[in-house]
């Protein structure tokens, strides 16, 4: 659904909005995750998938079980 | 052979949901490869994908036709509906993957977007379901999914989209959003809990933990109810030599078959929505602080493509 612009939304708003969301992450995440997450797309693409090329290297498996239902 | 990168693999999928588009097929990648496009990643090497309902055989047809290094396309898992309209639209998953020398590429496709408020058909984003689709389905039983959630609702709000309020279930950053910017009536009256953010009061603490609780037992239900209908199903799967052929066409047709004795077809309308809420929120009384459900909403209009 493509969102207007609602009128709270000012340049200040944004950019507390931007802060409220970086601190949130990295208390859930850390740093460096709340960093990569705001990384350009490309960029971040890029860092997950060497993270977890990097992981299956050393042996950690992702596969999920099946169980005929998504959670 | 060298192993195949998570970025060969990501191709692979997006290529995938590409061609079933390109056919009209209404289809979303959705879940961590999702999270990651919106900024909010997370380490999956799968990929769950949302199809329309009545497109399940042209699903099944490109999967047939599609092979990864050669590798031709399998269901993965004898616990597993077949990819067909009639369990889709009951909620059902179907598992497949292409298997390689030591390691495989996996895909969910399921048509009901669990706890969707709305078809998330209306609203897809290129490839990918949207990120209010993608929020409302990190509400699972499992602890670790809810900063997804949050953030994803932080996401929406920082993008105008105000059903971001829907998705935060964080205290600190419900009151810094509130301190920001105004909160519509209208999703107060959808999510209770917004109410208590006017005032400050201080008993949104306990009453997110509620909510939290009252959405993860939900969760913990509806999958309780599948696991049970599932095992004969999968018993005669399992013995039928059929199932594990080496075309997928083989195995689709086995699995037919055995559903169509065995798989209720929509195990939540047999049991019952208001009875699944029930249930929930009788465990939820159980874990959560006691009054701490007062402010739950209602859940009702989260079944959307389900047909009950």
């Amino acid at each position: 659904m493509p969102v207007m612009k609602p009128d709270w939304l000012t340049p200040e708003v944004e950019k507390r909005l931007r802060e409220i969301e970086y601190e949130y992450q990295v208390r859930v995440f850390g740093e460096e995750m709340a960093r990569v997450n705001f990384l350009p797309l490309e960029q971040r693409k890029a860092y997950i998938h060497d993270m977890i090329d990097h992981a299956r290297r050393k042996g950690v498996k992702f596969e999920k079980e099946a169980m005929g239902v998504t959670r | 052979m060298l192993r195949i990168s998570q970025e060969e693999m990501e191709q692979f999928f997006e290529g995938l949901v590409a061609s079933l588009q390109a056919q009209g097929v209404v289809c979303a990648i959705t879940s961590g490869m999702a999270c990651v496009k919106f900024g909010a990643a997370l380490g999956t090497k799968d990929c769950d994908m949302l199809c329309a309902v009545n497109s399940a055989d042209t699903f099944l047809n490109t999967l047939e036709s599609t092979s990864l290094r050669g590798a031709r396309c399998g269901y993965r898992s004898h616990l597993g509906a077949p990819l067909d309209t009639r369990w889709l639209s009951g909620g059902w998953t179907s598992h497949f993957a292409w298997r390689l020398a030591d390691e495989e590429a996996a895909l969910d496709v399921f048509g009901v977007a669990p706890r969707g408020s709305s078809p998330w058909r209306s609203e897809t984003q290129g490839l990918y379901a949207s990120c209010h689709t993608v929020a409302e389905m990190k509400r699972t039983d499992r602890p670790r999914d809810w900063p997804f959630a949050t953030t994803l609702g932080v996401k929406l709000l920082r993008a105008g989209d105000p059903r971001g309020w829907l998705h935060i279930f964080d205290h600190q950053v419900l009151l810094e959003m509130a301190a920001e910017i105004p909160c519509p009536s209208e999703l107060i009256a959808q999510r209770p809990v917004l109410g208590l953010l006017s005032s400050r009061d201080p008993r949104l603490v306990i009453a997110l933990r509620g909510e939290v609780e009252f959405w993860q037992q939900l969760d913990h239900v509806r999958i309780q109810v599948y696991r049970q209908t599932v095992r004969s199903y999968v018993v005669a799967v399992k013995r039928d030599p059929r199932s594990d052929a080496t075309d997928l066409r083989t195995q689709h047709q086995s699995r037919v078959e055995h559903a169509e004795r065995l798989l209720p077809k929509n195990p939540l309308r047999d049991f019952g929505i208001d009875r699944l809420v029930r249930e929930a929120r009788s465990l939820a009384e159980q874990m959560a602080p006691q009054g701490s459900l007062h402010w739950l909403p209602e859940v009702a209009g989260h079944f959307v493509g389900l047909e009950v």
